[in-house]
């Protein structure tokens, strides 16, 4: 009898999923070859006639490999991403906005920072929510801990929880500039050196307190994976 | 108005309608389609296994490795509670596209 799981393992050879994916699709597939070579013997085809009639239902493994790989894969990445990344991304940013409302609203006065030698400016250069501060770690663990429990990367754990400063960082990147260029009232108002301290209260510091909060959750979620992987070896 | 994707639906109505009387695997499930249809459809290996993949990451089959007696491990498909729910609108959706080719016939005849 021809060993199925060979032929099949040689025509598939490649396929594009996961370890344990690949050994349950091969398996699947060299044991239809089997039932069928099977079938054709009980109805006295000869071995040889038997063989090549079963393997006569696939024309093109390549082709059967590419449409394996399509409906496994393409279908379970979006999803995936989307707990992984876009969920946590999406929790984190409308819950850090709330809170800032809700702080901007009922919360504690705002600092505004001075720009040089402690003295307040006349025109406020950075207000700075410290409340709101204290509360991003909280959220970045938060963000943290669905990422990593959905399967994500540290790639994926941090680009998702940094999400909340990204409307800021597209501000000081884009915004600003192309207001700097088409407006000229607000390229007289404008005083470098509060560029940078707006950086820092709006992109640099949140970033850092989400992370923060993340760091902690994602250090004990991938110690204790490296911990149970040790224990089922 | 009958949708475009009433030719692929055609598959989908087809898996999902035998394993509502039951699990079965892939082998199986090819031979139960043409044995019923009396061999008007038929599923080559190539066509199932990537149609029975999608509909399982679609949630609507659910696959499960068993153990028969003679110790042949195989891959059991049952259908899911959104595959009954997807099978009664596909239904619905044939026997539309029938209706019409019926009433087409007829005129045609006539």
């Amino acid at each position: 009898m021809p060993d199925w799981q060979r032929i099949v393992r040689q025509r598939l050879a490649g396929l594009a999923l996961d370890s344990e994916q690949a050994r349950q699709v091969l398996e699947e597939v060299a044991g239809h070859l089997e039932e069928d070579y099977q079938s054709l013997l009980d109805k006295f085809v000869p071995e040889e006639e038997a063989a090549h009639r079963a393997l006569k239902q696939v024309d093109d493994w390549q082709e059967l490999k590419q449409r394996i790989e399509s409906a496994r894969n393409q279908e379970t990445i979006m999803p995936k991403r989307v707990a992984q990344f876009w969920l946590p991304a999406f929790l984190t940013l409308s819950l850090s906005m709330v809170l800032l409302a809700l702080i901007q609203r009922f919360g504690p006065n705002p600092w505004i920072a001075p720009v040089s030698g402690g003295r307040l400016r006349m025109t406020p250069v950075a207000v700075v929510y410290v409340s709101w501060l204290l509360t991003l770690p909280l959220i970045g663990a938060m963000g943290a801990y669905l990422s990593r429990r959905a399967g994500g990367s540290t790639r994926a754990v941090f680009s998702s929880i940094v999400s909340p400063v990204l409307p800021y960082l597209a501000f000081f990147l884009v915004g600003l500039p192309v207001a700097l260029i088409l407006d000229d009232h607000v390229a007289h108002n404008l005083m470098i050196p509060a560029l940078f301290v707006g950086l820092s209260a709006w992109v640099i510091f949140p970033a850092i307190a989400l992370l923060a909060g993340a760091w902690p959750v994602h250090f004990l979620a991938s110690r204790r994976l490296a911990s149970g992987r040790v224990a089922g070896n | 108005m009958i949708g475009t994707g009433v030719k692929k639906g055609s598959a989908e109505l087809a898996i999902l309608s035998v394993l509502e009387n039951g699990p079965l695997h892939g082998y199986q499930l090819a031979r139960r389609i043409e044995g019923q249809t009396k061999g008007a459809l038929s599923f080559s290996l190539a066509a199932l296994y990537p149609m029975l993949y999608r509909m399982e990451q679609r949630r609507w089959i659910r696959g499960t490795w068993e153990t028969s007696s003679n110790g042949r491990r195989r891959r059991c498909y049952r259908i899911t509670l959104a595959g009954k729910k997807k099978l009664s609108p596909l239904r619905d959706e044939w026997s539309e596209l029938f209706g019409a080719l019926r009433r087409l016939a007829r005129v045609s005849n006539a």
